[in-house]
This record gives structure tokens, sequence and C-alpha cells, in this order.
């Protein structure tokens, strides 16, 4: 059993949080290299010596998947990816010859690809690399054992209560964007994998390109060198990204709910969501929604308090409040210990709401909970994988890095006034869908 | 043991120090940003009393998440909310930790709140009523209804542990842990954290006379005598032993395997490290099992197999830290089998046990091939570097290798010498000395056991199904593995209800 105290950002610093008055709080150079085709690769050394990793970040996730009955393909065709080309048909024994760690994941915004390798083969991974996202190949019958792979990463997790309970939280709060499914996609679709071969092929065709990829390398190589090799391998990469047309989510007019019933055990889990506006490193409205959801309902909240510590009448209490590239969900998440006590729980975060719209937070915790923040970011920087992995969100929302500087200067900037003003704007009854999952059959 | 131990890149440097405290490990490294923290409490869930089990978990639980003499938890989490800063406990069978990490700027204020976790707790009724209910909840619901591939490898640890110290779960049984009393906490504490029994490790960039300083606020522990445990001597099962759990689902999950026995210090675990690597390398497409089963067959999400323990492999890709033990399984993970038309779940269930086994087999008579073996000394020369990636993971396994007393610089510096040195000759005579593949326990976690049992009591081949035509030589493969012999005895096949699981011992 695994216990983990304090904020969920159990990380440390690269450098004092206090120590970026001058420059942004990003504490590495880096280079942009940019092609003529749209391309672009950060370079940027930092983590252990003689180590690289290397992240291939697309703009292309679950988000992307306008057509019906194609829930899920971002992330099948990730698997894909894996299955090698014409010059370089075993990808997987190629990688592990080299021991590198490699993997992919796929989420709503984006599919980001990695190697974890010794810098010696800096050269055979930027060939290797560039070679599947441009020349991708495998025959149907490979295809459809993928599938039969796909759908058992569904089954893998599919009767957890949070995956139960997220679907059911996509479909309520959205009618039109793609944001109401989640990006395994929905059983059905997952089943039908196998017959969308063709389907398959258009959308490496259409996403799969340079304006819509976006390299990370980070660690111990030469920075010329590397650009070099960049260029030579990505040059020929023909551009012809093909933007989706995301259906715009209409603007919700009522407060939505619905209760789930949960086919296996659970205590109730109470979940209030409200409609929030896309990611901005700029925006001062948005930033401040995100420290809003920190300091309402974070480990630090005075609800959190209440509710978990002093009266137990929650197992745990979270405010993800973290935005999307597309406007998306600020949500809070509990679970309750009494099934009766559910109104009464929904009740203690509705007055939360309240106050925040009325009252203004003080500064002390308007600054600890900036501090958290910005260490939260700095100290997962320890290692060449960490440092790429923290820039994704920023890649994903602006198509570069230059945006973590800017965000952390508005998170400078935001008082206890934008705050509640966050509130008022965003935390609406209009804009509220509440999803209660509770166990088929009730408590026994 | 005293030593100091210095890393670049993954290299383990070793450099005596003299004066270093007693029960220090150290791991310095100056430039570093960050300090690491590693209190290993030589208790674990084997020193549990019996009929409390889950004691030695709820007792390391309520130091990290309670209150302190000095604060209330509530103001603790308010300390530490501005560092982005926490600590934890993990409980293994033999093995307690407490870790942390900071930067250095924050330092003192961290330093304060960690000791006094440790050493000043309060032993609050509330903290303890609510970490108890936090425990309860997993055990009744989580355990039961979150994963069943984790629940299933818990439930092969303890069948193979059956009647030894590391039969019960490190979280308990529902029964025992409704029973254990803050009273029971309070006893647990006084007996097992004691200075005689606590190895500090310290590692990053922390400043001159900070390591004396910690170990001179952790002698104010006062001493104990602790009686060792036995360790455990599981018996080889006679023949394939297997439980199904029955559960509504439309997946399986299966775990199987068999005790060996072979420790991190033994002559031998680089030569089955190597061969581990290639039959079921943990989460990589290296796995020769992922490659028949998933791969090949698109089965399943993954295929792998193990020679230490491994808990929540789900959650890393890399292997956990902590969890030192005097005895250890040979495992196999089946990731879950799912339903798909046509076909039915238990052929499918079956067929790729029948292809684990089968394999597990293969390896047994033909050993490796030199090809083989070159390839996986390939992979794991480079691929083991990131299994010490953070200062936390290097004091953390600083901390395992003085709990098997790994000699000279440790194991993640004796990976690289250890495989060079591996032969043909000496790999293949590792494997028939620790694998076979006739006596195992086998867990399935899937609907309908009735059928399950008398479908594994027939005989009867249980042959799958494709989405896409394969070729000849493909089919007639699967024909050998959809018959290949699962000798089970009706009296070696146990039935539980999900309900049932862990309710008590």
């Amino acid at each position: 059993m695994r216990r983990l105290i304090g904020a969920l950002l159990l990380l440390a610093a690269a450098t004092g949080a206090a120590a970026q008055q001058d420059g942004g709080i990003f504490p590495f150079d880096y280079r942009l290299v940019e092609l003529d085709n749209g391309f672009k690769a950060y370079l940027i050394n930092a983590g252990a010596p003689g180590q690289i990793a290397y992240l291939s970040v697309v703009r292309t996730g679950s988000r992307d998947e306008v057509e019906p009955g194609k829930s899920g393909f971002a992330h099948f065709f990730e698997h894909m990816m894996f299955r090698g080309t014409d010059k370089y048909p075993e990808y997987d024994a190629i990688t592990a010859g080299m021991g590198a760690a490699r993997n992919a994941n796929t989420s709503n915004d984006r599919t980001a690809y990695y190697l974890v390798a010794s810098s010696e083969y800096l050269e055979q991974i930027v060939d290797l690399e560039s070679d599947r996202f441009m020349n991708l190949k495998y025959p149907e019958p490979d295809f459809r054992t993928e599938a039969g792979a796909v759908l058992g990463e569904y089954q893998q997790g599919a009767l957890t209560p949070g995956r139960w309970l997220n679907e059911k939280i996509r479909e309520t709060a959205f009618d039109r964007h793609t944001y109401r499914h989640t990006t395994i996609g929905f059983e059905a679709d997952v089943r039908a994998m196998p017959e969308g071969y063709e389907y398959s092929i258009s959308f490496h065709r259409r996403f799969y390109r340079p304006e819509n990829v976006v390299l990370v390398l980070v660690g111990d190589f030469d920075a010329d060198g590397a650009e070099a090799l960049v260029r030579q391998y990505y040059t020929g990469w023909a551009p012809g990204y093909q933007a989706p047309d995301i259906p715009v989510e209409p603007t919700q007019r009522a407060t939505r709910r619905k209760i789930v019933r949960y086919p296996g055990r659970t205590l109730p889990i109470l979940s209030v969501n409200y409609k929030a506006p896309a990611w901005s490193a700029t925006d001062k409205a948005a930033v401040a929604l995100e420290v809003l959801g920190e300091v309402a309902f974070g480990p630090n909240s005075d609800l959190y308090r209440k509710l978990v510590i002093d009266e137990r009448r929650v197992q745990y209490l979270s405010g993800n409040f973290g935005l999307s590239r597309d406007p998306d969900l600020a949500s809070i998440a509990t679970m309750i210990v009494r099934p009766d006590d559910v109104a009464a729980v929904e009740g203690e975060i509705q007055a939360t709401v309240d106050r925040f719209k009325t009252e203004l937070v003080d500064a002390t915790t308007l600054d600890d909970t900036k501090s958290n923040l910005k260490y939260g970011f700095l100290m997962g920087l320890e290692t060449a994988q960490n440092v790429a992995f923290a820039l994704i969100p920023y890649v994903v929302n602006t198509g570069g890095i230059e945006a973590v500087d800017a965000y952390y200067r508005t998170l400078d900037t935001i008082t206890p006034e934008d705050l509640r003003a966050a509130a008022e704007r965003f935390l609406v009854d209009s804009g509220k869908t509440v999803v209660t999952m509770v166990q088929a059959g009730g408590e026994r | 043991m005293t030593r100091r131990m210095t890393i670049a890149a993954g290299l383990v440097v070793l450099s005596a120090c003299a004066g270093q405290p007693k029960d220090t490990i150290t791991v310095s490294e100056p430039d570093s940003p960050f300090i690491a923290f590693n209190v290993w409490v030589k208790a674990g869930s084997q020193n549990d009393p019996a009929g409390k089990e889950g004691l030695a978990a709820l007792t390391a639980a309520l130091l990290a998440d309670g209150s302190t003499t000095a604060d209330a938890y509530d103001q603790i989490l308010a300390k530490l909310y501005p560092m982005a800063a926490g600590y934890g406990s993990s409980v293994d069978k033999e093995m307690t930790v407490f870790t942390g990490r900071v930067h250095r700027d924050n330092l003192e204020a961290y330093y304060t709140l960690f000791k006094n976790a440790l050493l000043s707790p309060a032993f609050a009724e509330a903290d303890f009523e609510r970490i108890k209910a936090q425990t309860l909840n997993f055990l009744e619901r989580s355990r039961r209804y979150n994963r069943d591939e984790e629940l299933s490898k818990e439930l092969l640890f303890w069948m193979a542990y059956r009647g030894t110290p590391y039969e019960h779960p490190e979280e308990g049984y529902v029964e025992s842990v409704q029973s254990i009393t803050l009273d029971d906490v309070r006893a647990f504490y006084d007996q097992y954290y004691a200075r005689n029994n606590v190895v500090l490790g310290v590692g990053g960039g922390y400043s001159d006379g900070f390591v004396e300083r910690v170990r001179a606020d952790f002698d104010a522990l006062p001493a104990r005598t602790v009686t060792p445990v036995a360790p455990p001597q599981p018996a080889m099962p006679d023949g394939i032993h297997v439980l199904i759990v029955e559960k509504q689902t439309d997946a399986s999950a299966i775990s199987l395997g068999f005790p060996i026995d072979l420790l991190r210090s033994d002559p031998d675990f680089y030569a089955m490290m190597a061969v581990n690597s290639w039959f079921g390398e943990h989460r990589n497409s290296f796995s020769h099992l992922y490659q028949v089963i998933r791969e090949l067959r698109g089965m399943n999400y993954g295929d792998y197999s193990y020679i230490e323990a491994y808990p929540a492999g789900f959650a890393t890709q890399v292997p956990p830290t902590n969890v030192s033990r005097r005895s250890q399984l040979f495992e196999i993970w089946i990731r879950p089998i799912s339903l798909t038309a046509p076909g039915t779940l238990h052929d499918r269930t079956l067929f790729a046990t029948r292809a684990a086994v089968r394999e597990l087999q293969t390896l047994v008579d033909g050993g490796m091939s030199p090809g083989a073996l070159e390839a996986a000394k390939g992979f794991l020369h480079n691929y083991t570097v990131n299994w010490g990636s953070t200062i936390s993971r290097r004091l953390a396994y600083a901390i395992d290798d003085a709990f098997y007393g790994m000699p000279g610089a440790g194991f993640l510096a004796s990976i690289r010498p250890g495989l060079a040195a591996l032969d043909t000759a000496t790999v293949n005579t590792a494997i028939r000395r620790h694998l076979q593949s006739g006596n195992m326990y086998v867990i399935f976690v899937t609907a309908d056991a009735q059928a399950m049992k008398r479908k594994l009591l027939s005989g009867e081949p249980t042959p799958i199904t494709y989405a896409s035509e394969q070729s000849a030589a493909h089919m007639a493969e699967d024909a050998l593995i959809a018959a290949y012999p699962l000798p089970v005895r009706e009296e070696n096949i146990t039935i539980l209800g999900i309900d049932e699981v862990f309710e008590r011992r």
C-alpha cells in the first residue's frame, strides 16, 4: 500500500520558484528549429549525462474524431505507429536493440510518442522516427490483429469506477463537441475497429503531417549536430495537414443532472462540472479559473479540511480545473461515505462556489497556491523525460513551448478579485452538469 | 551498514566515507537541487499479529497521513502546500519505508515536518478513523472492483504463501482491519519504530553535517529487542492448482506462478534477469510472451513475466523499489482476455493460458539461443539505466541493496558487469535450475466459474478465431496451443465469489 500526503505534485524544483525575476520560469535554454514544411523541433539540453528523451507530439487526439463510429481511433492509430515501414519493418526490434524505453499515449488533444535512450543513438532515432511518421505501412491483417489488442486495453480498465463515471459525465455535459467521448472510445466503436483499415490510411494522411507534429528533444546532445539531423531527416516531409471540422458546443442553458448506476461496488461519487473556457497562457480569466480550482477544492482548501479531515464525510475531494485546447469542463469530484449524505455534500460544494463569488480569498492563500503551482512545475524537471513531458500541455495548446513563461507570468498577476470574477463568470448554474454515480442495487 | 555513494548518469561509484553514522545510507549528489529521504523501518506485513493483518500498513499510513504532536494534520498539509512537496509511506511484506523529496530552498521547514511525522506522531483518534475508513473502502470495494488483473496477482501471492508470514495482503483482510484499534497501532509503533530497527536514507544536494543531524534526531527513538521473523518456506505445489474467482465480467484476468529459490543477491540472478527479460520484460514489446499472445494474435494488451515481486505493474514502467523480500515467485501476468465474437470467453482465456505455459515449457526444454541471449543483454545494458533515473529511485535502490546485502557498488551498478559475464551455458543451467511448468498456481478472475471449471477438467481443446485470415503455419501452431495439456485435478480447483475475496483469514 502506498500513500502520498500533501500535494499531488510531489516534485522538486530545478531552480527556486522565487529565482525567476528576470527571464521566465523555464530554467533551461532551448533552440527552436523551424522547417519550411511547418515542422518544429525544440532542442533542450537538460537531464543526466549520456541520455536523451525524444518526444514527438501529434496535435491530434480523440478531439479530432469527428466522424460517427470513429471514437477511439486516434488511440488505436497510436498502436499502428509501432508496426513499421518498408525501410524499417521491425521498429520494436530496432528500438529494443538500443535498450530504449519507448511508448506512446493518447488523450483528448494529442498523441505523444517517446523514446528515452542513450545519446549515442540520436541519429538512428531521428532517422527511425521521421521515417515512421512519413512512411508508416502496415498490411490489413496486422491492422485487424492490433484491433484485438486495443479491445484488450479497453477491457483492462473498463469497469473501474473512474472510467465508468467519466464516460457518463462527458455524454451528459456535451451535445456536439467531440469531448463528448473519452479517448478510449465507445465500446461499440472499439469492437468495430477491425473494419477501419481504409479509414486508418486516411487518418495518417490527414493528421500525420509536419505542421501538426512538434518534436521536443531533451537531454545530452550537441545542439548543432541535432539541428543538422532534424533538417536532414524531416525536410522531405510533405505538408498537407487537414484540420478536422470540430463541432462547436452550443451554449448550455440549464443545469444538467444524471444518476449513473455502477455495476460493481462503490461508495457514491459526486461529480460537479462547469463549462470552462479554452486554455490560455495570457487570458487572466482562464488562468484565474485554474487557480480557483486549487484554492476552493484543492488539498489546502477550507472545504477539504471540513469534509475530508474534520467531518470525514467524504473519502476524497478534488478540483480538476486544468483547461484544454477547446472549451472543456472544470470538475469537482468527491466520494461520499454515507449514501444519504450526497445531497448535503452537494450543498457544501454549492455553498463554496457561492462563497467564492462574493468573498475575496486572502492574500496568503493565493500566494501559497501560486507557490504550489510553480514548485509543482519546476520540481518535475528532474530528468530529460520529465522535462519533455512537462512541456506537452504547452505544445498541445499552442504548438510551441514559449507559452510556459507567458503562463507563469500571467499567474503572477492574478489577484483575489480575478478569482472572484472567474467564479462569477464560469461557476454558473446554467453551465453546470451534476453526475452522481451510485452502486447498482444499492449498498449492501 | 555504513556507506556513501555518488552517482552520475546511472553509474554508481562507491566511495567509502569514514565517520558516516551507523545505519545511514547516503547518495550524495552535491549539484542536485533536490533532497530525497527514504527511512526504512525493518518491519512489514509479515510482522502483523494474527488477527490484526494490515496493522503495519495502517500504522505507517497513520504516521504519513496524520497529525503530529507539533501540528494537526490540516496544519501539516497547509505547511507542505506552498512547497508542492509531500511524504508518503509504503509497506511491503518485509519493509516499511517513508519517502519524500523537496527542493533545497525548503529543506528546513520540510525536514521538521518529515521528522515529526515519524518521531512525534500524535496518534489522533480522528486521523485513525479517517485512515481506517479509507482502508476498509479499499478492501471492500476498490480491491474487488477496480482492477481484476491486480487482484489476480494478489491472489497468486496469497495462494503461494498460504501458511507463511507472507500469506496475507499488506492491506490486511476486511475483518482484521475492522478489529484494529489505535492501541494496536501504538503498540506496533513502540515495538518496531526503534532506533536499532530504522535505517535512514538521505540523497541529493544536502549540505555538510545534515546527515549527522538527521541520525542524531532519529537516535532519540528508544532501542528495542526485535525478534526476527523466519524467512517463508513456500512449498512447490504438486501439479497445477487453480483458483477461480467468480465475477460478472466479460474479460478474464489471469496470473500464474510458483516459488523460486532466487534473490537479487544470488549468483544466478543476472542469468535469470536476462532470461526473464527475453521471455517477459515488463510492459515491453521485447517480451516473447507479448509477441506470442498480443503481437501475433491480438488477444490482449500485454503479457509479461517476473522473477521479483512487482506490485501495481499496471501503473509503472520501471520496477517498484522497496519491495525487497527473502522469498520470490516466478510469475506470469496475462492481461485481461476479452470476449470477442465469435468465440467464448473461457476458450480464449484457456488458450492464452496454454500459450503461456507452452512457451514456458519450450524455454525450459530448449533454453535460450545465443541470439536471444545477446538481444536480452543488449536491451538491458541501456534499458536498466532508466531504473535509477531519479534521486529518489537511486536512494531507494541503495536501501534495497542494504536489505539484500548486495556487495560492491550495489545492484544498479552490478547489472552491466553481471550481464556481460553471461554465456548460454550459464543461462541455460539457471533456467533448468529455476523454471518448470508442471507445478504452479493459476488464478482466473472470470464469469461463470463452474463452467470454467468444467472446461478445465474436460481437457478439451480451446481454440480461438480471428477477424482476419491467418497463415497455415499460424493455424497449425494454434491447434497445438489449443490442445496443449493443462492437467488439473478436481480437488485442486477452488472457487471463490468476488465478495469473499480477502474478507477474512
